[in-house]
């Protein structure tokens, strides 16, 4: 599996999608840290986090729209279907290789923490929670747009399906405060992706959205093992 | 080695291939014959995986392709007509990436990968970038990946299709090499590539078995006793008048002839029929200007067997 997760990531690099990703993370996280930390004086990393995490629908659809639409445009699909690969190895594979890129992404904003660390009185508490956090929101995003990939027959679809799925998971939110109907309501929100991560920006850490989000990951990677399965029996 | 028995694809109320059943041995090079639409590519595809059939039962060496699909997957090297190649990769890594996760030891990956470019020839190519090769080199990548591990199987999807003459000839001959330690299956809609490469030909027509031969066979008789090519230095009418009294004689056909003073005809008959022919003409004074045994064409054959002629692009 890690011969995959290696060419997956230079596949993010041998096109724009990698640098586009991080182009526009860093710009949003880097816009973030000026206004909230430098001249706002804050001493944690809420902003830029709640900033990321308003905006990750648009962000993420970017970073999986190629992981299995395009292997399928061009046939390569089946390199991997006919190889001693399982479908749980491929699935997990390209997720994996999402989330380091994310991860790596998040490596470059420790500048911020850093500068905060030397410079200003950081909250290390808010700090930890706030990217644990958003390592959990975006993992799960991930997910869901590693899913939608698999729906999809090519990229465009892909990065539109992804874009349509996490708006209206991170929609729902709103939906399901003001609704008033008890069993949908419940329903909405449990599927409002959103709706647990507020606390971790504010620096609280309880395991129920934890388990909620590791939850959340594993159900879309499940079922994107499921319609990968599906279709090998076509 | 593969047995194919009852093979249907459907693809929604379409039809692709039905019920089609035939069986290759260990070594044996067999091409899939037919015009585009037959069920070329869909066969192939069940073969390698790709895709499951409707129904039927594909084995190979003894295993069942429904029960365990991954250990007959592994035993076959499949080159898509169009081949399935990572195009922002360099020739040499996409080809060690196949190695990976086809799981070829780790100490002789490095090894195979240069064995399996200097057999295709691509070692010219081995730094560039997949999407920046010519469509005859991408199919030879294309052909490579399917080497890698040489699984015993391997099968091969209109391969020529975008090489040049020299790179036909080269690839002629390397599926002859290959054909000591692997069984190949080819398919083409072009009749001389398969006369050229194979031993047995398996023909399709509208997604159906028309024929199984052994190519010597067909190339020999044409299905239907001797053939022989004659041309005459006389009318068209006077020649066939003359010709329709000779006994012996199965079939009498014209075949197109662009000079002014000769008619030829395609004839087929049992061997002594020549005699027949010789003694008649002789007795009316027509010169033969030429008789010749004709093996028939693949086209002519299947001709016979479809009822209908190959599309144009098949005539190259």
């Amino acid at each position: 599996m890690r011969y995959l997760i290696k060419r997956e990531i230079s596949n993010y690099f041998s096109t724009p999608f990698g640098f586009v990703f991080l182009g526009i993370f860093l710009l949003l996280s880097g816009l973030s840290f000026v206004t909230y930390n430098l001249v706002g004086g804050n001493g944690d990393l809420a902003g830029m986090f709640s900033l990321l995490g308003s905006m990750s629908f648009m962000v993420f659809p970017i970073l999986t729209m190629r992981l299995f639409s395009e292997e399928r445009r061009s046939g390569t699909e089946q390199l991997l279907l006919t190889s001693r690969l399982t479908i749980p190895q491929i699935v997990l594979g390209k997720f994996l290789a999402a989330v380091l890129v994310l991860l790596a992404a998040l490596a470059v904003t420790l500048v911020y923490v850093m500068i905060i660390g030397v410079y200003g009185y950081p909250n290390w508490g808010g700090i930890f929670a706030s990217y644990l956090g958003y390592l959990l929101l975006s993992t799960a995003m991930i997910a869901i747009c590693t899913l939608t990939s698999s729906l999809a027959e090519n990229q465009v679809t892909a990065a539109v399906l992804s874009f349509g799925a996490l708006f209206v998971l991170v929609m729902m939110s709103s939906f399901s405060r003001n609704l008033q109907i008890p069993v949908v309501a419940d329903i909405l929100s449990a599927l409002a992706v959103t709706t647990r991560y507020d606390e971790f920006t504010r620096g609280i850490f309880r395991p129920g959205p934890v388990a909620y989000y590791l939850a959340y990951t594993g159900a879309a990677l499940f079922l994107t093992v499921k319609n990968m399965q599906l279709r090998t029996l076509r | 080695m593969i047995t194919v028995q009852s093979l249907t694809k459907q693809y929604g109320a379409k039809l692709g291939v039905e019920d089609i059943s035939f069986s290759i041995q260990k070594g044996e090079i067999v091409g899939l014959l037919g015009p585009n639409g037959a069920g070329k590519s869909t066969i192939m595809k069940m073969l390698a995986g790709h895709i499951r059939p409707s129904s039927g039962q594909i084995e190979v060496d003894g295993i069942r392709a429904d029960e365990r699909p991954r250990e007959v997957a592994a035993r076959i090297g499949f080159a898509p007509e169009l081949p399935a190649l990572y195009p922002e990769m360099p020739v040499k890594d996409f080809l060690r990436f196949i190695t990976e996760i086809r799981g070829v030891p780790r100490p002789r990956r490095a090894e195979q990968v240069e064995e399996i470019m200097k057999l295709s020839g691509i070692e010219q190519v081995a730094g560039r970038l997949i999407k920046n090769l010519s469509k005859g080199y991408r199919q030879r990548v294309g052909l490579a990946q399917a080497l890698v591990g040489f699984p015993p199987i391997l099968i091969l999807d209109e391969l020529t299709a975008g090489m040049d003459p020299k790179q036909i000839a080269d690839v002629r001959l390397l599926i002859k090499k290959l054909s000591d330690k692997h069984t190949i299956i080819l398919s083409s809609h072009i009749l001389s590539e398969i006369q050229a490469t194979c031993e047995k030909v398996i023909i399709l027509n509208k997604g159906r078995l028309a024929a199984v031969s052994d190519m010597k066979l067909l190339n020999q008789s044409g299905g239907e006793g001797d053939s022989f090519l004659l041309r005459l230095k006389a009318p068209k009418t006077m020649g066939e008048k003359l010709l329709a009294g000779v006994e012996g004689i199965q079939s009498i056909r014209l075949v197109p002839d662009s000079r002014e003073e000769s008619t030829s005809f395609f004839i087929t008959g049992a061997g002594g029929v020549r005699e027949e022919i010789f003694g008649a003409l002789a007795r009316q004074n027509v010169p033969i200007l030429e008789l010749r045994t004709a093996s028939a064409t693949l086209e002519e054959v299947f001709l016979q067997l479809t009822g209908e002629p190959q599309n144009e692009e098949a005539k190259d």
